[in-house]
Formats: C-alpha cells, structure tokens, sequence
C-alpha cells in the first residue's frame, strides 16, 4: 500500500487519503476513472477486506442485473403510446 | 410546463424530424423505463400507465430536447416527475426518509467502522428465485431508485444528480445507504434459507 499510495488517483485536490471504502464506493457507483479502477484492482491484491467487499458488491451488481432486469414492456405499449399521440397530440 | 424545459434551448423540428427523435432516440428505451415504473409503482398495471404518461409528454415537450443527446436520462426525469406527481400522492407508502440523518452518518468516521451485515458470496448464489427482487422492492423508494440507475442502468453521479433533482453528495449518501440496506434485507434471506455465517 505503501509504495502505492504516492500515486493515488483517487487524492482529490484537497489532499486527504481516500479510505477503502470510500475507493470502493467510487468504483461501485461507476463513478472512478480507467487510472482509478486500475489503481484499486492492483490495492485489491493486498487487501483482503477491500477484495471480499469488493466480490460481494459485485455479485449482488450480478444478481440484480439478472432478476431485476423486468424482460419486455408489454407488447401493446408501444401502439397504445403511438394510438394516444395520434389522438391528442396531432 | 416545468423542469424538463428548462436546460435546453427550444429546438424546431419538421414532423418527420419528431418522429424520428421519438422512434430512435426515445422509443429503444422502452424496457428499461417500463423496468424503472414497474420498481418505483410495484405494479405492472401502474408502470404501463406511467411509462404511457411519461412518453405523452416526452412527444408533446420534444423540441426541449435536443437531439443526439442523452434521451434515456431525459426520459427516466420525466418518469420520476410523474411518478411523484401523479402516483406517489396516491399511494399510502410512507417515504419520508430522514436523509440529514443518513448524511450525517455518511460523513461521519462511523462508516468504515459499522458492522457489514454477515452475508457471504457463497449464499448469494443460492438466490435464484425472487430473493434480490422481493429484497430490492422491500427498500424505501428512495433507496430502491438509487439501486436501479447505478446498478441496473449504469448511470453516473451527475446524471442521478439530474433524473432525481438532488445535488452529488446526496446522491453518493443515498447509494452507500442503499447498498448496506439491501444487503441487510439479503442477509436476512441467507439466514432464512439457513446459513450460519456468524462466525465469517
């Protein structure tokens, strides 16, 4: 970490080091920078809490981009919202 | 009419110009905006009514939007803006959520010190019902909506700053809030189908 820290992209102007949640919270909110992500992937290696956080966020990420993707509008939507503009907006 | 308008400068567009916006711009997101109304209604009768409102008045205010921009966080604003005016008046679900509170804690050093609810990786991929759904609809609306645009539809800070009318660091408290509540609601599951991670 050490060794790492000097280059940390995720130093704001203001200086104050990130805590690892606040790094991980970052990459979860699809909020961190190529060099961010690259920067935590190599701190993962050598710290067991951020790694462990990190899977498990990502496989809830996975979870829900599975079971709570809803599939298809209805068929109809679509010809119910064109019939609606058709009717009071032409 | 209202906050939708007032970013962009108005547009003129020829009829076939409108309709071209509406189908390529505004219709391919269909599914993730009837997926954003069934999440914030819970009920599918309630999202088709919202996502029909919502692209009325996306078609009726157009020329607001300017073309090639970002018509899916366009359209999730109008959504969200109907949903509370129209559907969460309505609706006896209580929604105040105290988010002073929430930030207050967010800010403070108490964070990376609390206890992580004792959930495990391993448990999660025995959930292949509607575990995670039924765990996310059990969240406030508030916190369930954060949930759905970074996970689920990968929006940024700035742009859920702009669908929900609140400033970043609100948004970055209500995410992180978010996340410990519904692992605290998958805990609860993982317990229930009898893992004893305790001792993790």
């Amino acid at each position: 970490m050490s060794q790492l820290s000097n280059s940390n992209p995720f130093i704001g102007p203001s200086g104050k080091k990130p805590t690892c949640m606040e790094m991980l919270q970052f990459i979860l909110d699809n909020d961190a920078s190529e060099e961010q992500k690259a920067y935590f992937k190599q701190h993962m290696d050598s710290c067991m809490p951020c790694f462990k956080s990190y899977e498990l966020d990502m496989s809830i990420r996975q979870l829900i981009k599975s079971k709570c993707c809803g599939g298809e509008a209805p068929e109809d939507l679509v010809d119910k919202i064109r019939e609606q503009i058709t009717q009071k907006l032409s | 009419m209202t906050e939708e308008t007032q970013d962009a400068p108005r547009q003129h567009y020829t009829d076939k110009e409108k309709d071209d916006v509406f189908n390529n711009e505004f219709l391919p997101h269909i599914n993730s905006m009837y997926n954003f109304g069934y999440r914030l209604t819970l009920d599918r009768d309630d999202a088709k009514d919202l996502v029909q409102d919502t692209y009325l008045k996306a078609y009726r205010f157009i020329e607001s939007f300017q073309k090639g921009t970002n018509a899916k966080a366009w359209l999730f604003r109008i959504l969200k803006n109907s949903f509370i005016n129209d559907y969460r008046k309505k609706s006896k679900e209580p929604n105040k959520v105290d988010y002073q509170e929430v930030e207050a804690f967010y800010n403070s050093d108490e964070v990376d010190r609390q206890i992580t609810p004792d959930l495990r990786v391993e448990s999660l991929k025995d959930m292949i019902g509607d575990e995670i759904s039924n765990a996310l609809n059990a969240l406030d609306v508030d916190f369930r909506t954060v949930i759905i645009l970074c996970d689920l539809e990968g929006f940024k800070y700035e742009e859920m700053a702009k669908i929900l009318d609140i400033p970043i660091g609100t948004v970055r408290s209500r995410l992180h809030r978010a996340r410990q509540l519904l692992k605290e609601k998958l805990s609860d599951y993982a317990k229930s189908m009898g893992y004893k991670n305790a001792d993790v």
